[in-house]
């Protein structure tokens, strides 16, 4: 199991990178097994039989009930899983609200934009940030945030470093009243003016 | 990449859900009036054409291995649709930080260009290895690597990086050529 901060870093793809594995591999493995069958690798009475093979269809005529209702069901299935992914992929990331004194029953909740406007001005008043971006990640029960640096270029990488962790998060967690808040980091350097040093 | 593969999931995802769809209309339509033509797609058509190929034809043989080839690319976007981040300590438990392959190679390439009688130097990085070319006119590759790849070490040792890249350095100077 990962821990939430890791989880922060950036939105998870494995989904849709497992789906076009899977439908790679699926394809791959189809056209080299029609291939060498063309090729006559299975035997060549096999390669010169025709592609809807006459004895598959009678089998399905023989079985004409079970093949219609099977097919429904297969293609319904198909549109269903078809649409969960594209829902899955189309889903836009959630931003959760932090609640915060939920128990004594007056809870304020601060909404995702305004913490991350705070993190993120308070970040860029850090030495050698040009620009900062907060965003509130996770679900309710576990919220974390992910903070994107962009830093001028020349900047002392170690001193952000420490300094994030010393002043933004510290401010960020005491103003928050939470003990705990997972946090992942991108420093980026500026690559907006490029060097040229040749 | 990961741009590419999430356009290629919605992608494949449409073209499922399209064809269950098209498979449950046209199977039931076909039950309900089994002598009228068939609804959106031509596939009594295409049962006559499939009947007639053998597995051995050239259309199929061309099919056979553009699928593959599809399938092949789509395995491969996948693999290179991970993330490549350079992982830096955690400054405090719960906090994690990271940085780009890109980035830490601009540190580097930055520190390296700084140093004296290079001309010009290009660094590729990953979190693993650190990789430099440097170019000098003045001084020779014997000469120059040393330094260079001292300047390289203490450089990453002076990033909070979670492991230390391998550090390798080849300097193409013109002393060398003559």
């Amino acid at each position: 199991m990962t821990s939430p901060a890791t989880r922060a870093a950036a939105r998870s793809y494995g989904g849709e990178r497992a789906l076009t594995m899977t439908t790679g591999l699926l394809l791959l493995l189809l056209g080299v097994g029609a291939a060498l069958l063309g090729y006559g690798v299975f035997g060549q009475d096999r390669a010169t039989r025709p592609v809807l093979d006459p004895e598959v269809l009678r089998t399905l005529v023989d079985w004409q009930l079970a093949a219609r209702v099977g097919a429904i069901v297969l293609g319904l299935l198909l549109l269903v899983l078809g649409l969960r992914i594209v829902f899955a992929t189309l889903r836009p990331e959630h931003h959760p609200d932090l609640a915060l004194n939920p128990t004594r029953g007056h809870g304020v909740l601060v909404t995702a934009t305004a913490i991350t406007e705070a993190i993120a001005t308070d970040a860029e008043q850090v030495p050698g940030v040009s620009k900062a971006r907060a965003t509130m990640v996770g679900d309710e029960d576990e919220p974390a945030l992910r903070l994107s640096l962009w830093l001028e270029d020349g900047t002392d990488v170690k001193q952000v470093w420490r300094e994030v962790d010393d002043t933004v998060l510290r401010q960020a967690r005491e103003s928050l009243g939470v003990d705990h808040l997972p946090t992942a980091v991108r420093l980026e350097l500026n690559t907006a003016e490029r060097q040229r040093v040749r | 990449m990961r741009v590419l593969v999430r356009v290629l999931s919605l992608l494949l995802g449409l073209a499922l859900a399209a064809a269950g769809a098209l498979l449950a209309v046209e199977v039931a339509w076909a039950w309900w009036r089994p002598e009228s033509p068939s609804l959106l797609v031509p596939w009594r058509q295409w049962r006559e054409t499939l009947a007639d190929l053998s597995w051995q034809s050239t259309p199929v043989l061309i099919t056979a291995v553009a699928v593959a080839v599809v399938g092949l690319l789509l395995a491969l976007f996948a693999s290179l649709a991970r993330r490549t981040n350079v992982g830096l300590r955690e400054p405090s438990p719960g906090v994690t930080v990271e940085t780009s392959p890109r980035s830490l190679a601009r540190i580097v390439g930055t520190r390296v260009r700084g140093e004296d009688n290079v001309t010009g130097a290009s660094v590729s990085a990953t979190a693993k290895r650190v990789r430099v070319r440097a170019t000098s006119a003045l001084e020779s590759e014997a000469q120059l690597r040393p330094r260079l790849s001292d300047a390289v070490r203490s450089t990453l040792a002076d990033l909070p990086l979670q492991r230390q890249p391998q550090v390798s350095v080849v300097v193409d100077s013109r002393r060398d050529r003559s």
